[in-house]
């Protein structure tokens, strides 16, 4: 018996001495549609209903209508036209000398808007951040530059501007109705967020940027209640402003 | 009181093994294989409710009632639970815009994450609304190759984190985006991006020699491919030697199953990611065992289960 002790004693000492490596013998994967079965916890239920009901007293207000299916796609989309048209308008209002709006595809953070009513959460979702309009000074050589970038991202949404992308780069560029001159500064309309650099619009930095105070989101929620009010349906058209060269 | 047969059989199996230093695969009491199941989200993107009914594809999924019992039933039929999320948790609905990422946390924290890495929009509510969160978070956010000297997340995010579940070491670590050009430099301040090539490198070693994990597991806001050089998961699987699984994000990418690597060493990396918004939750099971290179003399024996699509 004594023996068998220290038998015992060595092998835990064998078993516990250190992490003994374990090496993976096979795996295998599979995802969950989370919500596809009816089940849910009601515990988060509870958890965040005073979360929500703050939030939905104010993010279920109804604010307008579209009768059709708003979508986002590249290289142009009925989002990206509804984005670039409101921040044009409001841009305008502040400026008339501003000609034309550019917004960026990552920043629509929606795939689609389903026809019916919208609500203020819905134009939350769709730009969530708290960026803000900016109207910058761009010389017409940058604004060349500024729509090669954006036909190597494959698009971005513009309001005033067409281009054409061939090769990753972008052609028959115009801006209100005309080619672009070098020579000529424009007075765009973007969000801060892009005028001070962001998804690699370094060559904005350096160019003379006057804020709006006014949010993105507030200027869409702002263009939704306008229609609403003249009892007009949200309803941007796909118009070739961006296309793939033939 | 055991056999003494029984007893004795097994004590001079331990003597023997003693005496040639070597452990024959799953042949001591108690060395059974074991198991571990991974679940993982990305980019959930404050989706704390699931998608309205309103007709479109991804309406009723999501929402973490329904991941809450998703999870807790799993739980409930496997032993060994690892629950990651790989960044961009916050942004996305007016939760963030009113709450700033409180609820979010909150959830996943009962949800009983064991660690997360942060996304590009984690610094939406700047550094400091980040750091704010982390008394909410049970768990730990992980960034590698963000160096957050004088901002205040110094000292609060830890590159990696060690976590044993069932016998089985588990080196985690976390890989974070290019912010310039990205996040509002005003959003991430003094926070200094290094590069996640070496930074990985140097880590995963670390992990899987120094500390003697037996996975290595990255967690990556990088973004699983782009058809320019820009550095993704893919890269970081091919230029590094020790990392079994990278959970990634950024790209919003459905895998209808992992993909899967060859790394420096010629070993097999396993990629994964699932979508956003919280409509899908990964799984990967693993099974743990003596046998070295296992998976190199097996590899074709890698069952992927496609169960449902988000």
């Amino acid at each position: 018996m004594r023996v068998s002790i220290v038998h015992i004693s060595l092998l835990l000492a064998v078993v516990t001495a250190c992490h003994k490596p374990h090496y993976i013998q096979e795996h295998n994967s599979r995802h969950y549609a989370v919500g596809k079965e009816a089940k849910t916890d009601s515990s988060y239920i509870q958890f965040l209903a005073p979360y929500k009901q703050r939030m939905d007293s104010t993010m279920q207000i109804v604010i307008g209508y579209a009768d059709t299916t708003l979508t986002k796609a590249q290289p142009e989309c009925t989002l990206g036209n509804f984005i670039a048209d409101a921040m044009l308008q409001a841009a305008k209002r502040s400026n008339s000398s501003v000609v034309a709006a550019v917004a960026n595809q990552g920043g629509i953070r929606l795939p689609y808007i389903n026809a019916g009513k919208i609500t203020i959460g819905k134009m939350y979702e769709l730009m969530p951040f708290d960026n803000a309009l900016t109207i910058v000074e761009v010389p017409g050589n940058i604004l060349v530059q500024w729509c090669h970038h954006m036909a190597a991202m494959k698009g971005w949404p513009v309001s005033g501007i067409r281009y054409e992308i061939k090769d990753g780069k972008a052609t028959a560029i115009t801006i209100g109705g005309k080619n672009v001159a070098e020579n000529e500064t424009y007075l765009i309309a973007t969000n801060d967020y892009l005028a001070t650099g962001g998804d690699k619009c370094s060559f904005l930095t350096s160019l003379k940027a006057t804020p709006v105070n006014l949010f993105i989101r507030d200027i869409l929620i702002d263009y939704v209640k306008q229609l609403n009010k003249a009892n007009q349906p949200l309803h941007p058209y796909i118009e070739k402003r961006v296309r793939y060269a033939e | 009181m055991l056999n003494r047969r029984s007893f004795l059989k097994k004590t001079s199996l331990g003597a023997g093994l003693i005496a040639t230093g070597a452990f024959p695969y799953e042949s001591l009491a108690g060395e059974k294989e074991k198991k571990l199941t991974i679940l993982h989200t990305n980019d959930v993107h404050s989706r704390l409710d699931p998608f309205p009914m309103d007709g479109g594809r991804l309406a009723g999924l999501g929402g973490v009632a329904a991941r809450g019992a998703l999870i807790s039933q799993i739980r409930g039929e496997c032993d060994n639970i690892l629950l990651l999320d790989a960044g961009d948790m916050l942004q996305g609905t007016p939760y963030f815009n009113m709450y700033k990422g409180e609820p979010e946390i909150k959830a996943m924290s009962m949800m009983g994450y064991d660690a997360c890495t942060m996304g590009n929009h984690d610094f939406d509510a700047g550094i400091e609304g980040f750091a704010r969160l982390l008394p909410y978070a049970k768990f730990p956010a992980l960034v590698a190759n963000y160096d957050f000297t004088d901002t205040p997340l110094e000292n609060k995010i830890a590159p990696y984190t060690i976590i044993k579940k069932g016998g089985i070491k588990l080196g985690i670590f976390g890989l974070g985006i290019e912010l310039e050009g990205l996040v509002s430099g005003a959003a991430y301040g003094n926070t200094k991006y290094n590069d996640p090539i070496q930074v990985a490198k140097t880590v995963s070693d670390r992990l899987k020699k120094g500390e003697k994990c037996d996975m290595v597991i990255c967690l990556s806001h990088l973004g699983y491919e782009y058809e320019t050089n820009k550095i993704s998961d893919k890269t970081i699987a091919k230029e590094t030697e020790y990392i079994d699984l990278i959970i990634g994000g950024h790209t919003h990418t459905f895998l209808d199953q992992p993909a899967i690597a060859r790394n420096a060493s010629g070993k097999e990396t396993v990629i994964n990611q699932v979508g956003w918004g919280g409509v899908r939750l990964g799984r990967l099971d693993y099974v743990f065992g003596r046998q070295q290179d296992a998976r190199l003399q097996n590899s074709q024996s890698v069952n992927i289960n496609k169960e449902t699509s988000g």
